[in-house]
C-alpha cells in the first residue's frame, strides 16, 4: 500500500518537474528548491526501485516521514527565487553531472534510513527482547547489507558525478580548485570511502557503520545548502 | 435437516479416554458409511487428532435423538462400556457451526491460536468428501470455516507470535539472521528444551547442529538423530569461530561462557551476530557477554517471557475472533434462510443432555 501511495506521489512529482523542466528547457535543478525537490525524487526513486523487491519495501515505511520533512523544507520561499538569465544548460554533460550526484544523495538518504533502521532494531535485540520480536522491521543482518549496498551505489554514483565535474564548460576567470562546493564534495567523497574502507576492512562496527552512515548524510544535508549558495560556480548570477 | 457435532477435547477428557477413541485414518471411510447407511447421519465428516474426536453430522433426525444415536456409535465403535457423559459435547444449530469455526481457527486448541488444526481440519473433510460422505450441508460448512480461518487469520492477532520457548529462539534467529540457510547451531549440553529449539531450528532451514555433552555418547547420538556432529564437551570453544547460534543446557554450577572468554572468540568472527540461547538453570552464560558487539543473549526467563507475553496478547484478541465467528455464522445461517429455524433448534436443543 504504502509501495504504492508513493508510487503515485513519485509521478505526480515526475510531472510537476517535467513541466517545470521544459518550461524551462532544462533539467530542473537551477535553484535550492528545485534541488531539493530533486533530491527527495531521486530518494523515492530510489527507493521505487529497490522496492520492486518485496523483501525491501519495510524502507518505505521510513523513507516516507523523511520525505515529507524534504518537501516542507523545500517550500520555504527564500529557496525558490525568480529565475535570472537563462542558465546555460547547452552542455548535456551539466545536468547528467547534477543529476548523478543528486542520484548519489537518494542513495546515502536511504543508506541513512536503513541505516537507522538497524540501530533501532539491533538495540531492541539486546535490550527491549519483546518489541524486537514483535517489530515488523527485517533482520538485522539484511538492514545491515542493505545499508552498504545503499552506500556503495551512492558512492559510485558520486563518483561518476564528480569525474564529470572538470569536463564542463565554466567562465575562464573561475578556479575549479578554489571553489567552496568542489572543494566540500571531495570532502565527502573522501568520507564516504573511508567510510566504506572501513567497513570492508572490518575496522568498524556494524553500530558504528550505521552510525556513520546517518552522521555523514546528516551532515550532507546540513551542509548541502550552505555550500550552494558560496559557490559560485554553482550559483548562477 | 441439522448439523450437530458430537465429541470429545482436551477440555472434557483426559489423554487416556481421548485415546481410546481416537480414529485410525484408514478405519474412517467405513465409519462415515455406516453413519449414513444406518440413517444416523445423511452427512459426515469425522475429525481425530490428538487432543479431540469429533463427529460433524448434517442429519434429519431430531438432535437429542441424533445424539443419543451417535454416542451410542462412539461407544460401540471403540468397544467401550463405561459411563463418560460428562466427557463429551454434543451441540446443534448455530452453536455447532459456531463450534466448528473455532476449531478451524484454533480457538478451542491447546495451544490458543495454532494453525495445525486446521490442516488437520482440512485432511478430515477432504477424506469424507473424496469417499462421497458430504453433501451440500457440510460442504458449506466446512468451506466457511477454512475462509473464517483465513480471514481470522489475516484480521486479528490470534495467531501472532510464537508461544513457546523453542519457537520464540527461532523468530529471534529470524530477525538476526537474514536466512537460517546457512547458520550452524551449537547445541552445549543437551537437554529436553535445548533439543526442541535445536530441532525447531532444524525444521526452520538451518545448516547443520553440532552438539557438545559431557557424556560423549550421548552428544554422539544427539548428533545422529539432528544429521549432526558430535564434538568432545572441551573443545566446544573452538567451534564459536563459524558457528552463529549456540543454545547452552549444562547442569554446571558456575558460568561456562564469560565475557573474558568470548571476548577473545568474537574477534575470530568477523562481526558476524552470535545468537546466545542460555536455557541452564543457574545460567551457562554470565549477562555481562550482552554488552559485547554482535552477541545477542536470551535466557530461559527471556523467552519465556516473551512467549507469555505472546499468549496474553493471543488472549486478548479471543472476544474479537468470537466476534467475527458470531457474524459469520448467522451469515451461513441467512443464506440458508433459515436463521430462525436454525436458532430455536440451538436455542431448545444446545448442550442437550446426553
Amino acid at each position: 500500500m504504502n509501495y504504492f501511495l508513493l508510487l503515485a506521489a513519485a509521478a505526480l512529482q515526475t510531472t510537476a518537474m517535467v513541466r517545470r523542466g521544459f518550461s524551462f528547457h532544462s533539467c530542473p535543478i537551477n535553484n535550492l528548491y528545485e534541488a531539493t525537490t530533486f533530491l527527495s525524487w531521486t530518494i523515492v526513486a530510489i527507493y521505487l526501485v529497490v522496492g520492486i523487491a518485496h523483501q525491501l519495501r519495510f524502507l518505505g515505511a521510513f523513507a516516507s516521514p523523511v520525505l515529507f520533512g524534504i518537501g516542507v523544507f523545500a517550500l520555504m520561499p527564500s529557496l525558490d527565487p525568480p529565475h535570472g538569465l537563462q542558465p546555460d544548460f547547452s552542455n548535456g554533460l551539466v545536468s547528467l553531472h547534477a543529476s548523478m550526484i543528486l542520484l548519489a544523495y537518494g542513495a546515502f538518504g536511504l543508506g541513512a534510513i536503513s541505516a537507522g533502521m538497524f540501530l533501532a532494531q539491533q538495540h531492541d535485540l539486546k535490550f527491549h527482547k519483546l518489541r524486537a520480536v514483535l517489530s515488523l522491521l527485517p533482520p538485522i543482518q539484511r538492514l545491515e547489507l542493505v545499508t552498504f549496498r545503499l552506500v556503495l551505489a551512492g558512492f559510485i554514483l558520486f563518483t561518476i558525478g564528480l569525474a564529470l565535474g572538470p569536463h564542463l564548460p565554466k567562465k575562464t576567470d573561475e578556479n575549479y580548485w578554489s571553489d567552496p562546493k568542489t572543494l566540500w564534495s571531495i570532502f565527502m567523497w573522501l568520507g564516504y570511502l573511508a567510510l566504506l574502507l572501513a567497513h570492508w576492512r572490518r575496522a568498524q562496527s556494524n553500530r558504528a557503520f550505521a552510525t556513520s552512515v546517518i552522521a555523514a548524510f546528516a551532515f550532507l544535508l546540513l551542509t548541502f545548502w550552505g555550500t550552494n549558495l558560496l559557490s559560485t560556480l554553482h550559483h548562477q548570477p | 435437516m441439522n448439523v450437530v457435532v458430537i465429541g470429545l477435547s482436551h477440555h472434557t477428557s483426559p489423554v487416556e479416554l481421548r485415546e481410546r477413541f481416537a480414529f485410525a485414518e484408514a478405519k474412517i471411510p467405513d465409519a462415515l458409511k455406516f453413519l449414513r447407511d444406518s440413517g444416523i447421519a445423511d452427512e459426515a465428516v469425522i475429525l481425530s487428532t490428538c487432543n479431540r474426536v469429533e463427529i460433524y453430522a448434517a442429519t434429519s433426525l431430531e438432535p437429542a435423538k441424533a445424539f443419543a444415536e451417535l454416542k451410542n456409535f462412539l461407544k460401540t465403535t471403540h468397544a467401550f462400556d463405561e459411563p463418560f457423559d460428562d466427557k463429551l459435547y454434543a451441540l446443534a444449530g448455530s452453536q455447532s457451526l459456531q463450534h466448528l469455526f473455532k476449531v478451524a481457527c484454533g480457538l478451542d486448541s491447546m495451544v490458543l491460536g495454532e494453525t495445525e488444526i486446521l490442516g488437520q481440519l482440512k485432511d478430515a473433510y477432504k477424506l469424507a468428501h473424496q469417499h462421497g460422505h458430504t453433501g451440500a450441508r457440510l460442504n458449506k460448512a466446512f468451506q466457511r470455516a477454512f475462509h473464517v480461518a483465513k480471514h481470522i487469520r489475516t484480521h486479528t492477532n490470534i495467531q501472532r507470535g510464537s508461544v513457546s520457548v523453542a519457537s520464540v529462539a527461532v523468530e529471534l534467529a529470524e530477525k538476526i539472521f537474514s536466512s537460517l540457510a546457512e547458520r550452524d547451531v551449537l547445541v552445549i549440553g543437551a537437554g529436553d528444551t535445548s533439543e526442541k529449539v535445536a530441532r525447531a531450528l532444524l525444521s526452520r532451514g538451518a545448516k547443520s547442529i553440532i552438539v557438545a555433552s559431557r557424556l560423549f555418547e550421548r552428544a554422539q547420538i544427539l548428533a545422529k538423530e539432528f544429521g549432526g556432529r558430535a564434538v568432545q564437551f572441551d573443545d566446544w570453544a573452538g567451534e564459536f569461530e563459524r558457528i552463529d547460534i549456540a543454545i547452552s543446557s549444562t547442569s554446571a554450577p558456575h558460568h561456562i561462557l564469560d565475557r573474558a572468554r568470548l571476548e577473545p572468540l568474537m574477534k575470530h568472527r568477523k562481526d558476524r551476530p552470535l545468537l546466545l540461547i542460555d536455557i541452564a538453570v543457574p545460567r551457562d552464560v554470565d549477562p555481562a557477554v550482552n554488552f559485547l558487539e554482535n552477541v545477542y543473549l536470551y535466557n530461559i526467563d527471556d523467552l519465556q517471557a516473551i512467549a507469555d507475553d505472546h499468549l496474553k496478547q493471543r488472549k486478548e484478541e479471543i472476544v474479537r475472533c468470537e466476534k467475527i465467528i458470531g457474524e459469520k455464522v448467522n451469515a451461513l445461517l441467512d443464506t440458508r434462510s433459515e436463521k430462525t429455524i436454525a436458532t430455536n433448534v440451538s436455542d431448545t436443543c444446545a448442550e442437550v443432555p446426553i
